[in-house]
């Protein structure tokens, strides 16, 4: 009797967990996905919409944070009122979002418009645009893009992304110095590596920080490599494409390793201060603001948003050149930006096409640069821009003739962070600037291995 | 079978539920171990010992991250023991009043969730800014002042600190616990042999509470090699590379799509756990038996 009660109760125990973990499946499958729920959205409407009335699709929308302007979303509004379409918009917080974006690609269910960095390695290797994502080199805003940015969403002659950005006022990054400061001390811009050097240790020696360096965010930092790539493109004509083809290697690049060695030095003499280790990129303005720092590596566009901090600093006591190592006097151009993709598999294919479209008519793209306090310009033909003095005078004074290393060459963006680290070993000692660049070729051949890249046998 | 109170099947669902998702998904692992499944592709191909060469033989830094893993483990398991020793005993017997006040207030760091107290400490320790440096100033001794989280040779120490702080009020409650459950008869056998505070401390808590030990132990080293949220808020494994455990490379190798090294990475970590978890456990029960 015993027994059979015992048995009983298994029994009862066992079909209790199967119950209770049955219906958690349809649950289940929704909730996985937690960090976006585009996925349950961009299957829902599919149903009732494809063949009724325009009126009531719904676009789903993936995008990192910082990407999308209010005044897209305005305009998202607008589009809603003369179509009946409606766009959904899903922010991801950027530090999961490509992650996010490559776990919806690989599980085919992504949003129908999903937002990606531009940048060839980023459109062949990060998302498969090939695989994923519409042809969109018909459109009629193609016409009027940036070449450069143009080239960016572009694979093999295709145009895959809709690139919607000031790439040049939030791309640009360059030192912007404190003129009175340099006017007290008797110094002009530098125009060589040598230059910058001399007015770091004059401007040291009266106790003000030469330039504000916060390392701590591990990005920041980075930008003094690659972002002068037109230079090393200027004195070695070729060399992205010989890197692209696996024909030259970062380490045997003399130049390359020269930029490091200057860099190892400027951290040395303290230009950078004493606490450029835990300084953070979140405090820039208040360091030019106060005067505590003389120099700075800032957008171009950094002005408006100083401006908007401290209200008392006056626009046309800052001044910009580009970042000086390697004797560079080149304007680092950085096309590249966040762009919007539509998915290959979307049943809204035609919608998304039709969005895009709303949003690069000139009203639109005026619109949007008129009402996102941080664009200066946009990368489209015809548009009224809205540079400063000292901004014009930058762009007037340093010619822009090639584009910066992460756009430029392959497999260098996806291990920013990695630079990062790599930089920051080396500024403490523990590798030298060789092994940096070796570390960024070991690094570039193991990606280029995983994504089966021909010029990596 | 027949000796046993309950009949065994009924283990037979937590057993199947333990092997689906657990046993089942570990050795998956193995075999991912071995291939080198990445974001990049779709395929996933079998690479025999590709992976686990790039760890131990490729010179690009895994043993340094592993040996970080180890100094820490190491230095948090002697730390941790001899703070929450100290303070047990102290608070067992030594300091009578509001003892139970004390024991609340060494345990509040253990309540606090991990990434609290590493950005708070995080804020401490700038060398700036910082609690600590501006304290160190402020009385007179500047020349103590560190860059603690940002120098080669502070980043590690700091964390170990950090680390003691809010791990040894647990062990020490742990400990607590073990020190009641010393007969008072054994103290009171020693001090009518004339034994002083340190015999006493040498010769009966001790050994006493060996068993008790080796279960902190055990939770110290499974943690320490475990160790990723810490590291990964105070320092994210830098300056450089220099506080990089094995925890926050398997992330860091996850975030870059390779899943492959990464999977190795923690298949061997897991079977360095199960090795010194089966020998400590074994070592337990023979003091236990004794």
């Amino acid at each position: 009797m015993k027994q059979t009660l015992y048995a009983l109760s298994a029994l009862l125990l066992a079909a209790v967990l199967i119950v209770g973990c049955a219906p958690a499946q349809p649950a289940a499958a929704p909730a996985a996905p937690t960090q976006a729920p585009a996925a349950t959205q961009a299957s829902a409407p599919a149903p009732t919409a494809a063949p009724a009335s325009k009126s009531n699709v719904t676009l789903t929308y993936m995008a990192s944070q910082g990407w999308i302007k209010d005044a897209e979303l305005e305009l998202a509004k607008k589009f809603e009122a003369e179509t009946g379409i409606h766009v959904d918009y899903q922010i991801i917080p950027a530090a999961q979002y490509f992650n996010v974006l490559k776990t919806k690609l690989n599980a085919g269910e992504a949003t129908d418009i999903f937002g990606g960095q531009s940048g060839k390695t980023d459109l062949k290797v990060q998302y498969d645009v090939e695989k994923n994502a519409v042809d969109l080199s018909g459109e009629e805003w193609v016409k009027r893009m940036d070449p450069f940015a143009l080239d960016q969403v572009s694979l093999d002659g295709k145009v895959y992304g809709a690139e919607i950005w000031d790439i040049i006022g939030s791309n640009y990054f360059v030192v912007i110095y404190n003129k009175p400061i340099f006017q007290k001390l008797g110094l002009s811009v530098p125009k060589s590596y040598a230059d910058f050097k001399t007015a770091c240790e004059k401007i040291k020696a009266t106790g003000i920080t030469p330039m504000f360096e916060p390392i701590s965010d591990g990005w920041h930092h980075v930008l003094w490599f690659p972002m002068i790539g037109p230079r090393f493109e200027e004195l070695h004509p070729g060399l992205a494409e010989q890197l692209n083809a696996n024909k030259v290697k970062f380490a045997d690049n003399e130049t390359m390793r020269l930029a490091l060695e200057q860099l190892l030095e400027l951290y040395k003499l303290g230009c950078f201060g004493e606490n450029a280790l835990s300084d953070a990129y979140a405090d820039t303005n208040k360091m030019l603001a106060t005067g505590e720092v003389a120099m700075a590596l800032v957008p171009l566009a950094q002005l408006p948003s100083l401006k908007k901090d401290y209200p008392e600093v006056k626009a046309e006591d800052f001044g910009f050149f580009p970042i000086p190592l390697v004797d560079n006097n080149l304007a680092p151009v950085h096309p590249a930006g966040p762009s919007k993709f539509i998915y290959a598999k979307s049943k809204h294919i035609a919608e998304a096409r039709q969005y895009l479209a709303f949003l690069m008519r000139p009203d639109n793209l005026q619109y949007l640069l008129d009402n996102t306090p941080e664009f200066s310009t946009l990368n489209f033909s015809g548009l009224k821009d809205k540079w400063t003095p000292e901004q014009r005078e930058f762009l007037t004074t340093y010619p822009a003739k090639s584009i910066v290393y992460q756009d430029a060459v392959n497999y260098v963006n996806p291990q920013w962070m990695d630079i990062g680290k790599d930089l920051v070993a080396m500024f403490t000692g523990t590798l030298t600037p060789e092994g940096v660049l070796k570390n960024i070729d070991q690094r570039r051949a193991d990606m280029a291995k995983a994504a089966k890249d021909p010029a990596w046998p | 079978m027949k000796s046993r109170a309950y009949p065994f099947y009924f283990a037979g669902g937590a057993l199947g539920l333990y092997l689906l998702f657990y046993v089942l998904p570990s050795v998956m692992g193995f075999y991912y171990a071995f291939t080198d499944w990445n974001s990049y592709s779709s395929e996933v191909n079998f690479v025999g010992l590709a992976n686990l060469k790039l760890i131990f033989a490729s010179g690009q830094g895994y043993l340094l991250f592993i040996k970080n893993t180890v100094v820490f483990t190491v230095a948090t398991i002697l730390t941790k023991t001899v703070i929450a020793l100290g303070l047990a005993v102290l608070l067992t017997s030594g300091l009578k009043r509001l003892a139970h006040f004390h024991r609340v207030i060494m345990y509040l760091p253990a309540v606090l969730p991990m990434l609290v107290v590493s950005l708070i400490f995080k804020s401490i320790l700038n060398p700036a800014t910082g609690l600590l440096n501006t304290f160190l100033r402020e009385v007179g001794l500047g020349f103590l002042a560190q860059k603690w989280l940002v120098d080669v040779h502070w980043a590690m120490p700091s964390v170990i600190g950090v680390d003691t702080w809010r791990g040894a009020g647990y062990i020490m409650v742990i400990l607590i616990a073990g020190i009641q459950a010393i007969p008072k008869d054994y103290y009171e056998a020693a001090a009518i042999d004339g034994a002083s505070g340190w015999n006493a401390f040498r010769h009966v808590t001790l050994p006493l509470l060996m068993p008790v030990l080796a279960v902190t132990t055990v939770l110290n080293l499974l943690y320490g090699l475990k160790v990723f949220d810490i590291v990964f808020v105070l320092t994210n494994g830098g300056p450089g590379r220099a506080t990089d455990t094995v925890y926050t490379v398997i992330f860091d190798e996850f975030s870059k799509g390779r899943y492959g090294v990464a999977t190795a990475l923690s298949s061997i970590l897991f079977l360095v756990m199960i090795g010194l978890g089966y020998f400590v456990i074994r070592f337990m029960h023979r003091e236990e038996t004794r």
